[in-house]
């Protein structure tokens, strides 16, 4: 087993590599000069001159080589450089702003768990029934209703029309209720259908039957049995949907004016403030990396019979 | 029901009501120490909210600092009020050497920055070193080119030496950024402001009290302004990033006013204004909003096809259309409420026929069964480029495109990023593009400037001008003079130019909004376009 993680660790290297190229190439194969866009940002006029001269300052007459080397070196620093908009470390800027993300993306996996998790398996166990119901219309709505739109309807109705929450900023945990809501309304909808039909398929399993035959409780089957296997397959389903979880901040930090990382990549984007843009396309793709890597750990964490060559011993 | 189900039934109901009455209690602590929750309950508070934070609040740099904000802090040594006429501030008086090389300014005696301290000509020159230390960073106003020196010959007389005539120096030194005074305690140790500042402390009304980034600022009334002090004692400006959450936050009550240009959609303006339960204004214009046709692509150079093409669509259609009346036709490519531009010109008005004649006369003939007009075997053809992120270029540039199309003008639409436009009306790559002057109190010398000026774009436009020489000999006369009246004549004749030459196509004037609680009182727009709009703003009983 020791043996298997360090072997996945290895195997990370080299994407967090190819992670650092495709943030690299992202300012050689967009149409904006980086140079250009710190001056415009800056709001100075780029004469030949000046734009030579920021371009030099930059490196960026440097040769591709060269200049992808000092990225890695500055990268492997967590020196992103300078934000065009701010010239304060990109790094600083972030670092600050980070805290508000992760605790709207924590509250709204914790919450989709909470919820998705008793949803669903009551979804199988009483299939067809009303709580299926519900919860198959949950997640039509969940997975079809576009995120910003859903954020818009929840401060109509909970904070215009009824008073109950704020309707943006942050601070109370009043302000945490609605952007969970609208994040996690998503996840919910993934999760409860994955657990619904991973959990009706151990039902069908051999060895359900004989515990029934055997007399044990229903609830004790449930609990200690199935859904301990049922559940992988949502674990899995958390590490791929972090794309869902990302994309989220982003458009409900912008709608409910949460100060984190995702609404200060927004402004980014449109100030084209390319060191910014830069450092989030690399946290993103790290986190990637590393939610794989914990997926995959904590699936050798509860079936040990996967072998150092990933897949299930016969 | 069986009892199981019973019981969760019950305990789901019970779960919801709790969830309700914890809701329904819970006390909203709205983050900034709004008039409610302080202990002042006589105090007056207006809350609005911007779409980008207010920044460093450093006098002398750009971004991300918002200039509205700076202009609360920040004041300058001349004002610009409507109608381009201009007062004193920090200047109570000011004289003009002959050679209008020289400008010698009485400063107002008794201003104190908020912290106290004296304003006196020694920091003029020490924040007048500070902005020219960064000369390039400037260069884009015309009093930094040419500006020579500048001295504090006593402590209420400061004077500036220029290297050679500029008749818009007041008006560049009314403007929010750079030129305004930042107080000693706010200077770092080398004195270089661009770097950064220790703190913002200004001679204005206001003074920044407490400031959280991303989320709020509010500024209270500067205990030491010389001036008339404001009505309201506090403002709390809440960043919110979305337009539409903004509309909410209003008609929550969160928010007392929405001000600015495109913080809100046109469909929100008009929704709010229709519920007759606030006050919406729109502003004089603040700029037009133009299509530059090049005329250095030789089918743009004939001043025929120039003329077809403005003839040649319905801009008031079109502007009610797109904007839904919240922009204004504009008929002269500067709007009458600058200095100087109040000229009787020549509107080109819409008229099909016409257009199609003065193809005809060109030489642009319809072929038979075709729908493109052609001349020695060239099809008369333009590319539109458009900003892909603005929706309302966007729709008029399809609106533009069928409507020539009818001519027989065919538009090819390119959408781009922002950056990649700028750069190609600067390298002049394009045959039609929507452009924007600056307004005020940059307008109407910024604008002249851009049309002689080369590398900005706007001049090459005008290059297959057969008056282009002319043109730009009388900017630079207009720019140098010190003739009040010859001025006047020289503007007139540069805006008639452009008018009949139909290369700047006028196609409406961009216009502020403003929509408040109806508490508010005496809210009125600012003449310079960057300038907060809280001078007199008042909260009635």
């Amino acid at each position: 087993m020791i043996s298997y993680i360090g072997k996945r660790m290895v195997a990370v290297i080299p994407i967090v590599l190819f992670a650092t190229l495709v943030t690299f190439a992202l300012i050689h194969i967009s149409p904006v000069d980086p140079a250009e866009a710190y001056l415009t940002a800056a709001h100075i006029y780029p004469t030949p001159e000046i734009l030579e001269q920021k371009r030099h300052e930059f490196g960026l007459d440097q040769p591709l080589l060269t200049q992808y080397i000092q990225t890695l070196q500055r990268i492997s620093r967590l020196d992103f450089g300078i934000s065009y908009l701010t010239n304060k470390p990109v790094w600083d800027e972030v670092k600050v702003r980070l805290p508000a993300t992760v605790e709207l993306a924590l509250s709204s996996m914790l919450l989709s768990i909470v919820v998705s998790i008793p949803l669903g398996v009551l979804a199988a166990i009483r299939k067809n029934g009303w709580i299926d119901m519900l919860s198959r219309g949950l997640s039509y709505f969940g997975a079809s209703i576009p995120q910003f739109w859903l954020g818009y309807l929840l401060i109509f109705f909970f904070s215009v029309k009824l008073d109950w929450l704020p309707v943006e900023g942050r601070g109370t945990w009043q302000h945490l209720v609605l952007p969970t809501l609208t994040l996690s309304l998503v996840l919910i909808a993934l999760y409860t259908r994955l657990l619904r039909s991973s959990v009706l398929e151990q039902l069908q399993e051999t060895y359900v039957q004989y515990a029934r035959t055997r007399g044990i409780r229903e609830r004790v089957i449930m609990l200690k049995h199935v859904l301990k296997i049922a559940i992988a397959p949502l674990i899995t389903g958390m590490g791929m949907n972090l794309g869902k979880l990302l994309t989220g901040t982003i458009i409900v930090e912008q709608v409910f004016s949460w100060p984190g990382f995702g609404r200060y990549f927004v402004e980014a984007i449109f100030n084209r403030d390319i060191p910014v843009i830069q450092c989030y396309v690399f946290l993103a793709a790290c986190l990637f990396i590393v939610c794989n890597l914990l997926v995959d750990l904590v699936h050798l964490y509860m079936d040990p019979r996967i072998s150092s060559k990933g897949r299930t011993e016969q | 029901m069986s009892v199981r189900h019973r019981k969760t039934a019950t305990l789901t109901l019970v779960a919801i009501l709790l969830l309700s009455v914890i809701l329904g209690c819970a006390k909203q602590d709205n983050t900034p120490a709004s008039s409610s929750t302080d202990g002042a309950a006589n105090e007056k508070t207006i809350t609005l909210s911007w779409p980008r934070d207010i920044g460093t609040m450093n006098p002398h740099v750009y971004n991300p600092s918002q200039l509205f904000a700076q202009s609360m802090i920040y004041e300058p040594l001349v004002s610009y009020k409507q109608g381009g006429k201009l007062e004193p501030a920090l200047a109570e008086s000011w004289t003009i050497s002959k050679d209008g090389k020289t400008y010698t300014f009485k400063l107002r005696k008794g201003v104190k920055f908020s912290d106290g301290t004296p304003f006196n000509a020694a920091i003029v020159k020490k924040n007048f070193d500070a902005v020219m230390k960064n000369e390039k960073t400037h260069s884009w106003l015309g009093v930094v080119g040419v500006l020579d020196k500048t001295e504090a010959v006593d402590d209420s007389t400061f004077r500036m030496t220029l290297k050679e005539p500029y008749y818009p120096v007041l008006q560049d030194l009314s403007v929010v950024r750079p030129f305004r005074f930042l107080g000693e305690a706010g200077f770092p140790d080398d004195g270089d402001t661009s770097k950064g500042i220790k703190k913002p402390v200004g001679t204005g009304p206001w003074m920044l009290d407490e400031y959280k980034q991303d989320e709020y600022a509010t500024f209270k009334r500067n205990p030491n302004y010389w001036g008339t002090a404001p009505k309201i004692d506090k403002i709390i400006v809440k960043t919110i990033p979305d337009g539409e959450t903004r509309v909410m936050a209003f008609e929550k009550g969160d928010l007392d006013l929405i001000y600015g240009e495109g913080v809100i959609s046109l469909d929100a303006f008009k929704q709010l204004r229709d519920t007759n339960n606030y006050v919406t204004k729109l502003s004089e214009p603040v700029g037009t909003r133009s299509l530059l046709l090049n005329s250095s692509n030789p089918k743009l150079a004939d001043l025929r096809v120039r003329l077809a093409l403005q003839h040649g669509f319905n801009k008031q259609a079109m502007v009610e259309g797109v904007t839904s009346g919240l922009e204004e036709k504009a008929d002269t490519v500067l709007s009458k409420n600058y200095p100087y531009t109040n000229v009787d010109l020549q509107p080109v008005d819409y008229d099909v026929e016409k257009s199609k004649a003065l193809l005809d006369e060109a030489g642009w003939k319809l072929p038979a069964g075709g729908t493109v007009r052609e001349k020695d075997g060239q099809q008369l053809d333009f590319e539109l480029i458009f900003d892909k992120t603005d929706p309302i270029q966007k729709a008029m540039a399809e609106t533009i495109q069928a409507e020539w199309g009818e001519l027989g003008v065919k538009v090819n639409l390119t959408g781009l990023e922002l950056t990649v436009q700028i750069k190609r009306l600067r390298s002049n790559q394009f045959d039609l593009y929507f452009w924007y002057n600056y307004g005020a109190p940059y307008d109407p010398h910024s604008f002249i400037n851009v049309i002689a000026k080369k590398s900005f774009g706007i001049s090459e436009v005008l290059s297959a001008l057969p008056m282009k020489k002319d043109l730009d000999q009388q900017v630079h006369e207009a720019l140098s003079s010190t003739d009040e009246t010859k001025r006047q004549e020289l503007y007139a004749s540069i805006l008639k130019t452009l008018q009949e030459q139909s290369a700047i196509v006028p196609i409406s004037y961009i216009k502020k909004t403003a929509v408040y609680q109806k508490k508010i009182t005496n809210f009125v727009f600012p003449a310079n376009r960057d300038e907060n709009p809280f001078e007199g703003i008042e909260i009635g009983k």
